[in-house]
């Protein structure tokens, strides 16, 4: 059985619909219009025990509400979630002792309070024996580097030791699932770094199932073999980030400055995607016609002052996909 | 029993906090006696040097209101209805759905924490200086203060089922304003805190009778000053016990309806 379990998954909201001027408003009093609005349309996908999971999207896609369903904290329109064998939503406490979470944009410690109050707090409330807590306590101390600040109050936390402390929280009481919601949203890069590698390390060591959402794209290719890619409550995407990578990492992109820009310029075998004053942008297939060629190609015609070949990175083949979906031909 | 050590653990944590906010501390205390020093004007002047008005002694009725005050400390260093609606709008009260344990459960213990903070810090040296130097009609045998205790101590009971499940209302409302003013009024005239129900209109004193806040302030305070005694004391626990399981109840059910429909902002 796979540790996470996700079949036909729904959710709609009503929101209230917000009438205009004097009349709208007495009206609105007495009867009030809903909009629906469905969050995740159709969603299915399985996650099997140690693996880390990339599920992305841009923003308002429905990540967020599917890891709340996930939680419990969300009940499903329609469908089903299966976590460790547990329907989220009708056993949340059962569920709880699951998963550890944590939300990049809010922490779940207590804000004036010293960060150590906090794990005791979160101690009791998961029944974590002393020993264990004792051990994992430290483990963070070594690895996030807890030491430093644990008699801080939350509050005074610049926000990588608050991230720190928070990943740690969510660990305390030994989870085999962890939801990481955009864990390294506004760190540095030093401090983005750290927290992937204790993530690497908490995956490898103690085969801790990771689910992360995130819009670092560094994050995902530093992390997950596998990715769930959604957009618009619908999946996209559900695989290795390698086989994107392969399949659309095949195109690239000839950047070119040349001499007489006013006169036309006419490429085979590649595309003209984008100009801009003297500058040309062609994007082409590398299995289909080499940059050399091209180039080749194009000072027939025109004198090249300045040439450079971009590869996509992960982030642009993303984008890509949600603008021309998946399965679309690729190139023209 | 395993359960109840681990709410205890809120209940000091919010302890513990609540000695964070050292000059809220202050503040409130300065607040809770301005309103005694008004309240207490306020009836001197009612009483205009008569002895007894409505068959009630100046000093009892004056006891009546130091007493109100001091429970109205009690009560407010609570977690505010306030900040159970912000904990609602903005979703945190939702996300602590996702740990094991009981949400309303766990707000209550906390409120311990903070109120036991405030009686030890404040309300109870003050209201110990107050009770020794005023010329008070204060309870003369031990059992009528053991009765007074038990019986705030379910008004605080009742009043934190009624003021969590006002709070948990918005969850299914937009607007939040009108539940604030029918609760702080209710609070504040049906409750009796200020003014005792015996002075009410008689219309108005049957509503006020029929409902679960004079359980909070009048039915405590009447058993302080001795206006409820006796076989009456047994009937006034039992109009609190009646009203402390059918407001928790309410809020049980509420309770249920919204987190059963958990709308996360921004979800």
């Amino acid at each position: 059985m796979s540790i996470i379990e996700v079949n036909g998954l729904q959710k709609e909201f009503l929101i209230a619909k917000r009438e205009t001027g004097f009349m709208g408003a007495l009206r609105s009093l007495v009867k009030r219009e809903f909009i629906k609005k469905e969050a995740v349309k159709d969603i299915s996908f399985t996650i099997e025990k140690g693996e880390m999971v990339g599920y992305i999207g841009p923003n308002g896609a429905g990540k967020s509400t599917t890891i709340k369903m996930l939680t419990g904290i969300l009940v499903p329109s329609a469908g089903n979630v299966l976590v460790n064998g547990i329907i989220p939503y009708e056993n949340r406490q059962e569920n709880a002792k699951n998963i550890g979470v944590v939300f990049g944009q809010r922490t779940q410690l207590w804000w004036d309070l010293p960060t150590i109050e906090s794990f005791e707090l979160l101690k009791a409330i998961y029944r974590v024996p002393d020993q264990r807590y004792k051990e994992n306590m430290d483990i963070f101390k070594e690895i996030l580097g807890l030491d430093e600040f644990l008699n801080t109050p939350v509050r005074q936390l610049s926000l990588g030791q608050r991230m720190r402390a928070d990943i740690g929280a969510s660990l305390l009481h030994d989870p085999p699932i962890l939801f990481l919601d955009e864990p390294t949203i506004g760190l540095d890069v030093v401090a983005k770094e750290k927290m992937r590698t204790f993530i690497q390390e908490i995956n490898r060591e103690r085969n801790v199932t990771v689910i992360l959402t995130t819009h670092d794209m560094e994050d995902i290719e530093k992390l997950c073999k596998r990715m769930v890619l959604i957009d618009h409550g619908q999946k996209v995407y559900d695989g290795e980030i390698l086989a994107v990578k392969e399949r659309f990492g095949k195109m690239r992109t000839l950047v070119v400055d040349l001499e007489e820009a006013q006169k036309p310029l006419y490429v085979s075998g590649g595309e003209i995607c984008k100009q801009e004053g003297n500058r040309r942008w062609i994007r082409f297939n590398r299995d289909e016609i080499s940059a050399s060629e091209l180039i080749t190609q194009i000072s027939q015609t025109h004198n090249i002052t300045d040439l450079t070949v971009e590869e996509p990175d992960i982030e642009s083949i993303i984008s890509r996909i949600y603008q021309e979906g998946f399965t679309e031909p690729q190139f023209v | 029993m395993g359960q109840l050590s681990m709410y205890w653990i809120f209940t000091r944590k919010a302890f513990l906090r609540s000695s964070v906010y050292r000059f809220e501390v202050w503040s409130r205390t300065g607040s809770n006696l301005i309103f005694l020093l008004m309240w207490g004007s306020i009836w001197t002047a009612l009483y205009a040097g008569r002895e007894e008005a409505g068959g009630v002694t100046f000093t009892a009725m004056l006891t009546y209101i130091v007493a109100s005050q001091f429970l109205d400390g009690v009560n407010e260093a609570g977690t505010p209805l306030w900040e159970i609606q912000e904990k609602v709008r903005t979703g945190d009260i939702s996300l602590e759905l996702m740990r094991p344990f009981d949400v309303p459960l766990r707000y209550l213990f906390a409120d311990f924490g903070s109120v036991a903070f405030y009686m030890i810090t404040a309300l109870l040296p003050l209201y110990i200086l107050i009770f020794l130097f005023l010329n008070l009609a204060l309870p003369t045998d031990w059992i009528t203060w053991v009765y007074f205790i038990l019986a705030a101590f379910l008004g605080f009971l009742i009043r934190y089922c009624i003021e969590m499940t006002f709070g948990l209302l918005t969850f299914f409302l937009v607007e939040t304003g009108g539940i604030e003013d029918i609760f702080y009024f209710a609070m504040s005239l049906l409750s009796g805190s200020v003014i005792p129900l015996w002075f009410f209109p008689a219309w108005l004193e049957t509503i006020a009778v029929y409902l679960p806040f004079q359980s909070i302030f009048f039915l405590p305070l009447s058993i302080f000053i001795g206006e409820i005694k006796g076989a009456e004391i047994l009937t006034s626990f039992g109009i609190q016990i009646f009203w402390l399981v059918v407001c928790f109840l309410v809020l049980r059910f509420v309770w249920n309806k919204a987190s059963h429909k958990v709308v996360v902002q921004g979800g």
